[in-house]
């Protein structure tokens, strides 16, 4: 599995997008790359598999924080290895996912899943990894879940904090050092 | 509002500032970018609505309106690490190697030539007193190329605007009705 440092792999992928555009059939898919929404961080979260039970819960969650990462200059990508008709199909079909504010990607040839080494040996579909991805495409978290265990957005939230938190004012210069440290 | 209404309403024992706020309006060894934008940011330092005002409606109409985001962003962001910072300067021991777990991102992107920005900051950082800031960002601006009379003009209009600030804050308490002097 790809971690902390290592590229995030490109992709390119179909998906379905957030909000209302991505529940009518005629405006929903689109494609997103890993050159889409340059500038900003990336949160890509994977679940297994569309309509099971945990997934809706922990998706929903992202989507609360979706406006909190939109303020730290942050977009959030979902992803499975199920189609876009099947993404969309269930924002069209559950109630907590039909407002969801966030687009999903089809990784239905399990390429990007497979690049990042998170599919599970046995059943083949994608664990529950999530990985912060900085505007250089560098990943600086990752985290993996056993395919039941739903995450914490808040705590992935808290992270993306800490990580965008480096202290960039020349009042952090001490006394010896000869130079500033450049601004990250 | 004008630097010439803050000059005409500054007492007669305050002409010293009265003269020193003129002349330094038109401070030729800064441009005029960064001449606006010491000026409004050691005004939103300084504290006082009215040379805020003032201050803003003279030299706002000589910024782009990123500039004068950047500006206010200088004081706002430094109201922070001023305080933060001479803090960790002063007391010392693990304090100025804990990360500060604070969020400082407008300094990678102020807007504006990164360099204005430092000097806003070094005016800022005059007005608050934080000693270890003000050496810091000094350091900066000078690796920046900026000169040593330009550094000194640009901590002059801070002093100039904050005593102004000071002294038209008394006036104002002193004239303010109700309250026995």
């Amino acid at each position: 599995m790809l971690t902390v440092g290592d590229k995030f792999p490109s992709f390119k992928l179909q998906a379905v997008k957030a909000g209302n555009d991505g529940l009518d059939l005629k405006t929903a898919f689109t494609e997103i790359s890993n050159e889409s929404d340059a500038g900003k961080w990336k949160i890509v979260f994977f679940w297994p598999k569309d309509f099971t039970f945990v997934c809706p819960t922990e998706i929903v969650a992202f989507g609360k924080l979706a406006g909190d990462f939109a303020d730290r200059d942050a977009v959030v990508y979902g992803a499975s290895i199920d189609g876009e008709f099947v993404h969309l199909n269930w924002r069209l079909h559950h109630n907590d996912l039909h407002d969801l504010p966030i687009a999903m990607l089809a990784d239905h040839k399990r390429e990007l899943s497979e690049a990042l080494g998170i599919l599970d040996k046995n059943e083949g579909v994608a664990l529950r990894a999530t990985f912060v991805v900085d505007p250089d495409g560098i990943i600086r978290f990752a985290s993996v879940n056993d395919l039941n265990v739903g995450r914490n957005p808040a705590e992935v939230l808290r992270v993306l904090d800490a990580l965008q938190s480096d202290e960039l004012c020349p009042c952090n210069w001490q006394k010896g050092e000869e130079f500033l440290r450049p601004a990250a | 509002m004008s630097v010439e209404s803050l000059k005409s309403q500054l007492p007669d024992y305050a002409k010293d500032l009265k003269l020193n706020l003129g002349s330094l309006a038109a401070e030729p060894s800064l441009n005029t970018q960064q001449r606006a934008g010491v000026f409004i940011a050691s005004a939103i330092a300084s504290r006082n609505p009215d040379v805020t005002r003032a201050i803003v409606a003279e030299f706002a109409p000589q910024l782009s309106p990123e500039a004068l985001n950047a500006a206010k962003a200088a004081a706002a962001i430094m109201g922070m690490n001023n305080v933060y910072y001479r803090f960790t300067h002063l007391v010392g021991g693990d304090y100025p190697t804990l990360p500060a777990r604070l969020r400082m991102n407008v300094m990678l992107r102020p807007g504006v030539e990164k360099v204005d920005f430092e000097l806003w900051s070094l005016a800022v950082s005059a007005v608050n007193g934080c000693g270890m800031c003000m050496e810091s960002h000094e350091k900066v601006v000078r690796q920046a190329g900026l000169t040593q009379e330009q550094v000194q003009a640009a901590v002059r209009i801070a002093a100039v605007v904050h005593a102004v600030a000071v002294t038209l804050e008394a006036e104002a308490s002193l004239a303010a009705p109700g309250i026995a002097a």
